[in-house]
């Protein structure tokens, strides 16, 4: 399982592009952009936007979001700004502010 | 698997990396990493940045300086182009290094002023300038100051001695004799000139010209 895990100790600031998967635990500032799954677990603090594959959001997230697929707000996550997506999942206590854009 | 921080084989990440966890990079970093943990540059990672960890073990390719609060291994495989600074530093046989090192305790004290203004340099440039930017301002500095300093001295030692035998204007602008300055002091030197005005003679051929010749005696 070659993924890229960005744990809870752990700040990066600046742009993160990759083919792999990605785990956010810790904190990303900037831009985060890879081609399969990006999982924000919970008390991951993401301010960037993220484009992506399958998106799970259980924490964090201040930025656009642009999934190639779907995008599944789980409870407890926070997300402020737009989503722009196949399918998105609302999950209940999932909180939310911003456009959803469907592409249908 | 969610223990340690892995930063995967086909990622790329520019900027800033910080953090007090542990972390292994597999992946393309470029910017610094700066974390109080063990940083740990897996064999296909590269990475041009700066490395500040409590302990540093590379069996990656890095361009850019390591320092270590604790310490520093170079296994087989590591491919370092930068300074290396630590209070210990293992190199092991197969790892490549070209830079300066610095083993001890004072080492490990000089890289955190010396990785300030290479953080700030660092994160917004690019890929091949990093390395050289981040180098740049942490060494030449004090070699361009003493450079500075010592020229000025040279060119008014200089000046004088050979404006009273020469045709040079008792009270040029002080901007024409820095001009002329230079040039004069090489023919000069040609000449058996000013002894300060050493610097760029040796730089060609004495040790080449011994050489020839005793080669040519010995033929």
């Amino acid at each position: 399982m070659a993924s890229t895990i960005i744990g809870a100790g752990i700040t990066i600031e600046g742009e993160i592009t990759t083919d792999d998967e990605v785990v956010v635990q810790g904190t990303v500032r900037g831009k985060l952009t890879a081609k399969d799954a990006v999982t924000i677990e919970s008390g991951a603090v993401v301010e960037a936007d993220i484009v992506g594959g399958p998106l799970a959001v259980a924490g964090s997230v201040t930025g656009n979001i642009h999934s190639s697929d779907r995008v599944d707000l789980q409870p407890g996550a926070r997300v402020v700004g737009n989503v722009k997506a196949t399918r998105i999942t609302i999950a209940d206590g999932a909180q939310f502010k911003g456009n959803v854009d469907m592409d249908v | 698997m969610a223990e340690t921080n892995i930063i995967g084989r086909s990622s790329h990440i520019r900027g800033r990396i910080t953090g007090t966890a542990d972390l292994e990079i597999a992946g393309l970093v470029e910017g610094t990493v700066e974390i109080s943990g063990e940083l740990v540059v897996a064999a296909e990672g590269r990475i041009a940045a700066n490395l500040n960890a409590r302990r540093l073990v590379v069996r990656g390719a890095v361009k850019g300086d390591l320092s270590a609060t604790e310490a520093i291994v170079l296994e087989e495989g590591a491919r370092v182009v930068g300074d290396v600074r630590a209070p210990r530093i293992a190199i092991a046989p197969g790892a490549l290094l070209r830079g300066y090192v610095q083993t001890g305790q004072q080492a490990a004290a000089a890289p955190r002023a010396k990785a300030q203004p290479a953080a700030a340099a660092a994160p917004r440039t690019t890929n091949n300038v990093r390395p050289t930017a981040a180098a740049a301002p942490a060494r030449p500095a004090p070699a361009a100051s003493t450079a500075a300093t010592a020229r000025p001295a040279a060119a008014q030692a200089a000046a004088p001695s050979r404006s009273t035998p020469a045709r040079t204007a008792p009270a040029p602008a002080p901007v024409s004799s820095n001009h002329t300055g230079p040039a004069r002091t090489t023919s000069g030197n040609a000449g058996g000139g000013g002894a300060k005005a050493g610097p760029p003679a040796p730089t060609v051929p004495v040790l080449k010209k011994g050489a020839r010749g005793t080669l040519q005696k010995r033929r």
